[in-house]
């Protein structure tokens, strides 16, 4: 093994149940440790009548686990140090460990239990149940959060998991019984088909025997792979929701688009910062805010996961101003995939990104996250070394070819929300 | 760590660390919404907002550019008692931070034209602020509380004065207060501390001593009843705030109120653990979860303390569970709060808070940007060696004293009770 010590060289090794080990190594004088369980439990894989129960089941795993109650579970996470947090997206869900490097095989052994041994205890899953309600209640309520869901569910068809955000509605969710969760869990928190990154000073040989030892438990059978319902063939509708009473209108412009492995996802990452992505100098923050004075946020944003994606270019305005800044949206959408980006313009977005890696060896929860994307979308072990010729070595001419696919304006629609009166 | 003054009156703190590949450059002013009043609330904000919009060297958009383009990012943000900006760059690039500092600290041009231009932008960042309850019940909250000090109102400013306020009340303001003897600059990362040192001296020495006072000189008079205000508005969810008033962080009294609000909340904000800043969504173990989120009364509830350099106030924020009124929800604050005036806290969770303190500050300096920051945070509300002095004081507090300090706390004749009530919205499309 070479460069073991280098946070930006992940190393993979074989887990128990097949499942698979990503190691990294922390940045140079940081004090913490991260471990992070991925699992094919997302919604995608919610049954018909039990929508929500992805979401539900993970939520949980941080709730008690093993031999500790959720009380004890929080206890011994203050003792050691650590935090203990759960997410779920449409694909995967993961659960993820953090804290001093000196409780690291201890809270190694947390993430075991968690993913492992959760308990599901009925109170537990009637508070969370609750919790959720409110969330449901919420997302149509919020004009950011509505405008989201909208986008969704008018550019990808039925039954596809990135039409949701995989809370269920109150029904499927109030019908979830503890023996569902424990069963949903049993399918989907697997060895096979899962994966463990650790960011940690021990060594790869140390750190498999550790893993061995400690997810000896998890079943073998992953889920069947996703098979996605394909996008309708026309575009899909504009949509325009008066939420009365709210101050700020919400627009959000998107579609469909390509996976993380589409060859063209560099350069389509490129066109997506070059438009609206976390720069101060991107294009939709430039027109709309600094020049435009009408919009505190104005952005875009390229999610590409394993089976698919989708894109967005999104902001949030004045009930008077949102006339005017939905055609500056649309304009520099078309613009993005009509017209060739200069080289100046690219060049320098391009090196800001670049130094986006260097900056996220600032922490190991920062860092974590870069080996998450490599493990997670089966990225060479040396992804973020090459990384900087692979940006470096896109014309201008390419980025805007992946622009007209991947952030593909023909196919979008335009979603209003919030306070628009009758329009 | 190594600090030193200039003799325009400029703190500057240097934290190198060994190794870092970055190098974290802050500016904190001791300027901010407390330094304003009824007319020009907001310009504090307003003026962080301008420091990015041109200076002599530095044009509209040039400092980003001159960041971003070396892969660094950049920011700022405003609070009551002060304002931050902040630079992370790869360590060789160390001198645009500190360029763009000097160059914008007493010289930014405020013009007419990107006044102007920004009112909309200010305006619409409130609105989205408005679009959220939380927001609309901590507003209210404080402006109950307060009468008097300019704790008063929000740091984005009330909607009325973002309308009015002129480009030159703006340019006066910044001219008034922004200068070397109100601000403190903080490096932190991979550099050599000697030559860094006097880059800064080359950089900094040149400007004039300038900021005038500011200190707040209105202190707000005494609680003399309860105060009360239901608001309603869009939403699905019934929210209620309790507060009282607290102590100034550097009152006696501050280490026994940060322990209670640990026990009641989880974690106290100035030594919070975590991969990130800020407070973690729940607690499963504080009392208000327990008592009700657990319970089945609230889906949310968590308390609050945060450090001010004027006595401030001490929160708890809930969201009721559906069904729940906020009647049941309000006894069930007052049991609580209650029951820790009664008995204090139980010896093992004083033992949770212990363990939850030592860990946020063993954890807290985790790169460059984070020790800046928290270098900083600490040395503009109080000193560089304020941490550890707290953190001292803290582990020491005992039970009785958290017990005696509830009790003078959560007074009836100082409690402000906001609740706020929706009116649907969405739900039913």
């Amino acid at each position: 093994m070479t460069n073991a010590n280098d946070p930006l060289r992940i190393e993979y090794a074989e887990g128990p149940s097949g499942l698979r080990i990503a190691r990294q190594s922390p940045p140079p004088g940081a004090v913490t440790f991260s471990a992070t369980y991925v699992g094919p439990a997302g919604w995608a894989y919610d049954a018909p009548n039990q929508e929500g129960i992805a979401r539900l089941t993970t939520h949980l795993l941080t709730s008690g686990a093993g031999a500790r109650d959720r009380i004890a579970l929080a206890r011994f996470l203050d003792r050691a140090g650590g935090t203990l947090t759960a997410q779920c997206d449409p694909e995967s869900a993961d659960v993820t460990v953090w804290g001093p490097s000196s409780s690291a095989p201890a809270l190694l052994g947390v993430l075991a239990d968690a993913v492992q041994r959760p308990r599901f205890e009925a109170s537990d899953l009637a508070r969370v149940r609750r919790q959720m309600f409110e969330r449901q209640l919420r997302e149509l309520a919020q004009p950011g959060s509505r405008a989201n869901r909208e986008l969704h569910l008018t550019i990808f068809p039925r039954h596809h998991p990135y039409r949701t955000t995989g809370m269920g509605d109150h029904r499927s969710v109030g019908r979830l019984r503890s023996t569902d969760l424990s069963r949903f869990h049993a399918r989907h928190f697997t060895g096979d088909g899962g994966l463990l990154v650790v960011t940690t000073a021990t060594s790869a040989r140390s750190l498999v025997r550790m893993v061995r030892r400690l997810f000896a438990d998890l079943p073998s059978a992953p889920p069947p792979p996703l098979t996605l319902p394909k996008a309708a063939g026309g575009p899909p509708k504009d949509v325009t929701i008066d939420l009365p009473g709210h101050r700020q209108v919400e627009v959000r412009i998107g579609g469909s688009s390509i996976a993380r492995s589409d060859p063209s996802y560099p350069a389509a990452y490129l066109a997506d910062e070059v438009l609206g992505g976390a720069t101060l100098l991107s294009r939709l923050f430039t027109r709309v805010r600094s020049k435009g004075g009408l919009a505190y946020h104005a952005s875009s944003h390229l999610e590409a996961m394993r089976y698919g994606g989708y894109w967005v270019a999104q902001a949030g305005t004045g009930t008077e101003r949102w006339r005017r800044v939905v055609p500056m949206l649309r304009q520099e959408v078309a613009r993005i995939a009509g017209e060739s980006i200069p080289s100046s313009e690219l060049d320098l977005v391009r090196e800001s990104r670049l130094g986006e890696v260097a900056l996220a060896l600032e922490s190991t929860s920062d860092a974590h996250e870069l080996a998450l994307d490599v493990a997670y979308y089966g990225l060479a072990e040396d992804h973020w070394v090459t990384w900087p010729s692979v940006l470096r070595s896109l014309s201008p001419a390419e980025v805007r070819r992946a622009a007209e696919v991947a952030l593909d304006r023909r196919r979008s629609a335009t979603v209003v929300v919030g306070p628009v009166g009758g329009a | 760590m190594e600090s030193f003054r200039l003799a325009n009156g400029l703190r500057v703190l240097l934290a190198p660390l060994e190794g870092s590949p970055t190098a974290s450059v802050w500016v904190w002013y001791q300027v901010g919404s407390k330094n304003e009043h009824p007319g020009i609330t907001g310009a504090s904000h307003w003026v962080e907002h301008m420091l990015f919009e041109g200076s002599p060297r530095y044009g509209k958009g040039a400092i980003d550019r001159a960041v971003i383009q070396v892969g660094g990012e950049l920011n700022a943000f405003t609070d009551t008692d002060f304002t931050a900006y902040f630079s992370t760059v790869p360590r060789d690039h160390l001198s645009i931070p500190l360029d763009i500092e000097s160059d914008r600290m007493t010289r930014a041009l405020l013009t007419d034209r990107e006044v102007e231009r920004e009112r909309t932008v200010i305006h619409s960042e409130r609105e989205g602020n408005e679009n959220w309850p939380e927001f609309r019940v901590e507003e209210e909250t404080y402006q109950l509380a307060f009468r008097v000090h300019p704790y008063r109102w929000d740091a984005l400013g009330r909607r009325e004065d973002i309308e009015h306020l002129t480009p030159t009340e703006l340019r006066a303001y910044y001219q008034k207060f922004y200068g070397t003897r109100n601000a403190l600059l903080v490096v932190a990362g991979g550099f050599d501390p000697r030559s860094t040192a006097a880059e800064i001296r080359r950089r900094f020495s040149k400007l004039p001593p300038s900021g005038a006072d500011v200190t707040v000189g209105h202190p707000e008079p005494p609680a003399r009843g309860e105060r009360r205000a239901e608001l309603s508005g869009p939403g699905t969810t019934p929210y209620l705030q309790m507060a009282w008033r607290s102590p100034a962080l550097h009152d006696r009294a501050t280490p026994a109120t940060m322990i209670i609000d640990t026990v009641l909340g989880g974690e106290s904000r100035m030594f919070s653990a975590g991969p990130g800043w800020g407070r973690a969504a729940e607690h499963p173990s504080a009392r208000l979860c327990r008592a009700l989120v657990d319970t089945g009364l609230a889906v949310r509830a968590t308390s609050e303390w945060r450090p001010r350099v004027y006595p401030g106030l001490f929160t708890i924020q809930t969201q009721a569970a559906r069904g729940v009124p906020l009647d049941r929800l309000e006894d069930g604050i007052e049991a609580v709060v209650d029951r820790l005036a009664e008995k204090g806290p139980t010896s093992l969770e004083m033992r949770d808070a212990r363990t939850r303190i030592r860990r946020g500050a063993a954890l807290a300096y985790e790169g460059a940007s984070r020790t800046g920051f928290r270098l900083g945070y600490f040395a503009v509300l109080g000193s560089p060696a304020y941490e550890d002095r707290l953190f001292s004081q803290l582990l020491a507090v005992r039970a009785e004293e958290v017990r005696d300090r509830a009790r003078e706390l959560f007074r009836s004749d100082s409690r402000v009770v906001v609740r706020y009530e929706p009116t649907g919205g969405g739900a039913d499309d």
